[in-house]
């Protein structure tokens, strides 16, 4: 069958819907970019790279930046880890499995915003969960005030995060661990093959789709973190917690357009440069299959 | 061979697991039903006294109803936008395979990665007068989500043989029936990841109504949350009771969802996550459930044949299913019944 007759038209709903509401913001933002678009002023005008001068001489630019990468960082490995741990789990004969996998599954469907708040009441100083946990178990000492001090605040809100998403991994993996033939662990295992080994030469190798789509949609997903810290923290205290969108919001709010449309294609710059290289991985194990 | 107390500490680990996760929502729970004092100690301890009137007050001063109706109209219509447009796309772009559709793929593809320019795209609504519509918020995050699901039925669709077509076309079918009456059904299971996961990312979504909403009759049920908790920061009861309300559709949706795939499981959300790849022989998808099938069938040995003709029935309509037959021993395929 001829491959030309496809009809085009058929893709042209979708393009269009993406390249006007997509594709025409993000060329129309590196064009914003360089001017001095904000509230109190009635015309916009070309500023060449004053946006990006002023924008590199911040620190806070460098804060948001090296926050965005932690963060990303620290929850895609994280995510990965507690997600095929949980899949493993999963897949063992326990009772009540598939209840089990819903309630892990649960946090991922709730709105962000929403856990944001629950956190805020968990991470409390005084009263909340964390603190208590720690005294009822003697580590009392340990308690911290995890929000409002800058050494812990941003590892608080990547380990909210985990616990949001971590369900989510579970469930790709455990998709992925279906498809492994349970003769070939069963004769490893005969074979004398340690359960570590057998995951590490079987079991993991054989999840290597699930593991790219899962470290894809998680270092992208991450690197795009804004409801959670702008609840939990707010780009604080100070700007020690501070991510790309938190930054990108408040000198939206203050009405600098121009400037913060700069921030969004620094953005723009940074998410490629990661993410096209992962994707690519992805791309040539697809073409390996 | 297993150790003896291997079950039991596995069991021990995912009930630990378990609390991690159930703690803070009985936490929400609980505390919703205590006045200001008590429910600002976070405490585990049920009410001194049951307070109903948190709930109440939610109810009279949260906008709740509208904003569950403005999150159901707009993830609805998102979920109509996304699943229609992006299958149409998905079925031309994979079976052409010609260079525009494969820039067009890559523009989709960089589309998943890249963050949205969130200012412009305001200005670019008010430039448009459609500034602050539900119309604009739905061609937005149809505009966002496009990506991801063309990304995922392009990968399904190189699993639907080119035979199919071809037995289709030679029948008399035009194009639009070919989509509509043969290649939609057969994308049923990944439309039903899309939908999901269309549906709960609008739902929960924050950044598109908070920068493209300006009026809060149009705002939803998460940006309710966000406008209440501003204003009754100091009564947690009232906070956790608005919360309560706000996901307690949230299990029916898990459920929901459950439902839909532990029939089987693993062609549930992450099989459609993970099927992007695979080679483009056009019997991969059969050959999958056929193997699934049988996965099934070892737990009760020698009824192979039954469950596979089961699975295989569940997982494709009928009208098809003739010509897969037909195709797969060999000879032409049989008579397509959705062509007639």
């Amino acid at each position: 069958m001829e491959r030309r007759k496809y009809p085009l038209y058929f893709s042209f709903p979708a393009l269009f819907v993406f390249l006007l509401f997509f594709i025409a913001p993000t060329l129309i933002g590196v064009y914003y970019s360089f001017t001095d678009w904000n509230v109190n002023a009635d015309s916009i005008s070309f500023i060449g790279f004053d946006n990006y001068k002023a924008l590199f001489g911040e620190p806070r630019l460098g804060k948001a930046l090296s926050n965005t990468l932690i963060f990303a960082a620290a929850v895609t490995l994280l995510q990965n880890a507690v997600g095929l741990g949980l899949a493993l789990l999963m897949n063992e004969a326990i009772r009540m499995r598939n209840l089990f996998r819903t309630i892990f599954f649960m946090p991922y469907v709730i709105a962000p915003i929403v856990i944001g708040y629950v956190f805020r009441a968990i991470y409390h100083p005084e009263h909340g969960i964390v603190n208590e946990a720690l005294g009822w178990i003697g580590l009392g000492a340990l308690g911290q005030d995890w929000l409002n001090d800058p050494k812990w605040a941003l590892f608080s809100i990547i380990a909210t995060d985990i616990w949001r998403v971590a369900g989510f991994a579970m469930v790709v993996y455990l998709a992925g661990l279906q498809f492994i033939p349970k003769d070939l662990t069963e004769s490893a295992s005969i074979d004398g093959a340690s359960y570590w080994r057998r995951f590490r030469h079987i079991v993991f190798p054989l999840l290597a789709a699930s593991f790219t789509v899962n470290v894809l949609l998680s270092v992208i997903g991450s690197m795009k973190v804004f409801e959670m810290v702008m609840v939990l923290t707010d780009g604080g205290p100070g700007y020690t917690t501070e991510v790309f969108y938190t930054y990108i919001r408040s000198t939206f709010s203050m009405g600098q357009m121009g400037y913060s449309t700069a921030i969004n294609l620094v953005l723009f710059v940074l998410v490629t440069v990661v993410g096209v290289p992962v994707l690519a991985a992805l791309k040539k194990r697809e073409v390996e299959m | 061979m297993e150790h003896p107390g291997r079950k039991a500490f596995v069991s021990a680990i995912v009930f630990l697991g378990a609390l991690v996760i159930l703690v803070p929502f009985y936490m929400i729970l609980v505390n919703s039903f205590k006045g200001i004092r008590e429910s600002a100690l976070f405490g585990m301890g049920l009410p001194s006294t049951w307070n109903f009137d948190n709930y109440k007050e939610v109810f009279d001063k949260g906008n709740i109803m509208r904003g569950f109706k403005n999150s159901f109209l707009i993830s609805g219509l998102v979920v109509v936008c996304v699943t229609l447009f992006a299958s149409m796309a998905a079925f031309v772009i994979q079976r052409r395979d010609d260079r525009f559709m494969r820039s067009t793929y890559l523009l989709f593809i960089m589309g998943l990665i890249v963050p949205v320019s969130i200012v412009p795209t305001i200005r670019l609504m008010g430039e448009l007068h459609i500034r602050g519509t539900y119309f604009s918020l739905i061609m937005y995050y149809t505009a966002v989500l496009l990506p991801f699901a063309v990304f995922l039925l392009v990968g399904f669709m190189k699993q639907i043989p080119r035979e199919l077509d071809e037995a289709a076309l030679l029948e008399g079918c035009g194009y639009f029936r070919l989509y509509w009456r043969i290649i939609l059904p057969l994308l049923v299971t990944v439309l039903i990841t899309v939908t999901i996961v269309v549906m709960v990312s609008v739902w929960n979504d924050f950044f598109g109504p908070f920068y493209l909403m300006t009026d809060s009759t149009k705002w939803t049920i998460v940006l309710q949350i966000f406008n209440f908790v501003s204003l009754y920061n100091t009564n947690w009861g009232i906070v956790f009771a608005f919360m309560v309300i706000v996901i307690s559709p949230d299990p029916a949706r898990v459920l929901a969802a459950a439902a839909l795939h532990y029939r089987r499981f693993d062609g549930g959300l992450g099989q459609g996550l993970t099927n992007t790849g695979g080679k483009n022989d056009g019997w991969t998808s059969a050959r999958r459930i056929d193997e699934r099938g049988w996965r099934h069938a070892q737990g009760s040995r020698g009824r192979r044949r039954e469950m596979d003709t089961a699975r295989t029935h569940s997982a494709y309509p009928m009208g098809t299913l003739r010509s897969y037959a037909g195709g797969r021993s060999g000879g032409r395929p049989g008579r397509l019944r959705a062509c007639a």
